[in-house]
């Protein structure tokens, strides 16, 4: 059974249409990760499989059963946009009025172990306003994690968390799904982050899903290359340019040369021409760069 | 390995017992609450206290009533007013109550509460109900802060005190019990103009002060049409309940009440049935 299971679905806001025939496919027990240029459709997607909006039409089947189903949206546990806690309350308070609307019982306990989850035990008693955008941020996932949801939607859950909010989520996250039990859904824009989370990916564009892939499967398509640095770089450039199809210089200011597994060809017809390589190695696109390629139709 | 997963169901009661307890914590735990009853107080009586405040030559204004519970409710049911005197009585707590619940339900939507709320489990209907009775309460205490608040002021002013108690006493019950109907009206705008924060207080400003049926009161009685149907508007009960009501005057008003908030409630759970949750 999967998680969510969606077909043809579509939404149209007056004549603009948001999303058009999109099918998604969602594992039980994966970490899906979202993902779309901004107005690709991701939200309004979401806000579907939440229930907040309406279809114009196609189906969403969540652990088999319509969403609409009110036992199974019961299991829903979300953060798009704003966590919906009011601000002149402390955290704890709006965890509390979160576990009344779900009839959690006891909630007291229920709240300090989501909170311990997301290490904001420590700042219960804030008042959600005096709270960082980080702060706030865990305070969302934390919401969204009460009442043990076996389907989390996401959207940016990550924007505005440090580093080590990020290792935390990134934990979090591994540990809801390790039953094989429950499902996140996360979009956001920091793909480096989800590829060290994600199992499973989806690509939206223009409300279409072009592309759906679990990780090993990405890691199978993404391009390999080879990264270098010699003595002049500027004519490195230019006789690597010559020879390979695909020759860039990275922010790091290494020479890429892609699509290549044996650097031994690129050093051997270096040296021939004059240039010592001072420093070499082979690698992999991350998911950036292979979104990227996919969005310029690199790909 | 076979993977099972059970969902709860949760019983309408509990839903609403949830929902209900977190609208009433949120409503004693924001001072918005506590300002809008001391407007309610503090509105009578100073009413009252304008009226024996000298002018510029010495002269002090003819009182606008002549009997204290005149603040409280009128002597009879005018449904077209002349004097100031005929409207500014109790029903001007669904005035301020408009607003108030305008405030509270916008801050649902800013914060994205309702986000959360309409993922999980609360259905539209439950978020209707739960809104229109917590918003009635507020606005029975307000009711309550006015009668205090109309009654000290009236007094310190040294207006006549002569009523029949029991009128007074179902008027005051009766404009109580009008707080459900006004309260769901309000709900229900604010669904509506859920989007636009300044349009919802405008609108529930806008009825909350009765000028349509006072409108439509005016043309009926240039007419020579009996008044008595505007009983079945929220506003025409509101008026009906005087200081010469009776036990009808109180059933009319639950029966006006209850209707309308029970209208109000359906419509505003298939307007929301069918709508974005921004």
């Amino acid at each position: 059974m999967n998680a969510v299971e969606i077909k043809n679905l579509s939404k149209n806001f007056g004549p603009k249409q948001a999303v058009c025939g999109l099918d998604m496919t969602v594992p039980m027990g994966s970490i899906y990760g979202f993902i779309g240029e901004n107005g690709s459709g991701k939200s309004t997607t979401e806000k579907m499989i939440c229930g907040l909006i309406p279809t114009s039409g196609g189906s969403i089947k969540l652990y088999g059963k319509d969403y609409t189903d009110i036992d199974v949206r019961a299991s829903l546990g979300v953060l798009i946009e704003s966590p919906g806690c009011f601000p002149g309350l402390t955290v704890f308070d709006n965890m509390m009025l979160q576990a009344a609307n779900l009839s959690i019982p006891n909630a007291e306990q229920e709240v300090v172990k989501v909170l311990k989850m997301v290490r904001m035990e420590g700042a219960a008693g804030n008042k959600y306003k005096n709270c960082s955008l980080g702060m706030k941020q865990r305070v969302g996932i934390a919401m969204a994690l009460l009442g043990n949801p076996t389907l989390l939607v996401l959207d940016e859950p990550l924007n505005g968390l440090d580093a080590d909010g990020m290792r935390i989520m990134r934990e979090v996250f591994t540990d809801i799904i390790k039953d094989g039990k429950r499902s996140i859904i996360v979009s956001s824009h920091l793909l480096g982050e989800l590829q060290k989370v994600a199992t499973h990916y989806g690509i939206i564009r223009h409300g279409k899903m072009i592309c759906e892939m679990t990780a090993d499967e990405l890691d199978a398509s993404c391009r390999t290359y080879i990264a270098l640095q010699t003595g002049d770089m500027n004519r490195t450039k230019m006789l690597l340019g010559c020879k390979y199809s695909r020759v860039e210089e990275d922010e790091a200011g290494y020479i890429r040369v892609y699509d290549l597994t044996t650097p031994e060809d690129v050093v051997t017809y270096l040296y021939e021409n004059g240039i010592t390589v001072t420093e070499i190695m082979t690698d992999k696109i991350g998911l950036e760069e292979y979104y990227i390629d996919l969005m310029k139709g690199g790909k | 390995m076979t993977r099972e997963l059970k969902f709860k169901n949760p019983s309408f009661a509990e839903r609403i017992k949830g929902m209900l307890g977190v609208d009433f914590y949120r409503l004693f735990h924001t001072p918005m609450f506590y300002i809008f009853l001391a407007i309610a107080a503090i509105i009578p009586a100073m009413v009252s206290a304008m009226t024996m405040m000298p002018d510029q030559n010495g002269n002090t204004m003819e009182p606008l009533y002549s009997n204290v519970w005149q603040i409280i409710a009128a002597s009879e049911p005018l449904y077209v007013i002349n004097t100031i005197a005929d409207y500014a009585n109790m029903n001007m707590v669904f005035i301020f109550g408009g607003i108030m619940v305008s405030i509270f339900i916008g801050h649902d939507y800013k914060s994205g509460y309702v986000k959360q709320l309409f993922t999980t489990h609360a259905k539209k209907q439950d978020y209707m109900i739960s809104k229109s009775l917590t918003c009635a309460f507020a606005m029975a205490c307000m009711c309550i802060t006015y009668l205090i608040g109309g009654t000290v002021g009236g007094l310190l002013v040294g207006y006549e005190t002569t009523v029949n108690v029991g009128s007074l006493i179902i008027a005051i019950l009766s404009k109580m019990i009008m707080s459900l109907g006004w309260a769901s009206l309000y709900t229900f705008l604010n669904i509506i103009f859920r989007r636009y924060f300044g349009i919802s207080i405008a609108s529930s400003f806008f009825f909350g002060t009765g000028v349509l049926i006072i409108g439509v009161a005016a043309i009926v009685e240039n007419l020579g049409v009996p008044t008595w149907f505007l009983n079945i508007f929220l506003y025409g009960s509101s008026v009906n309940a005087c200081l010469i009501s009776n036990v009808g005057t109180l059933i009319i008003c639950t029966v006006v009440s209850v209707a309308w908030a029970v209208f109000y409630n359906v419509l505003g759970t298939r307007i929301l049935s069918k709508s974005d949750v921004y």
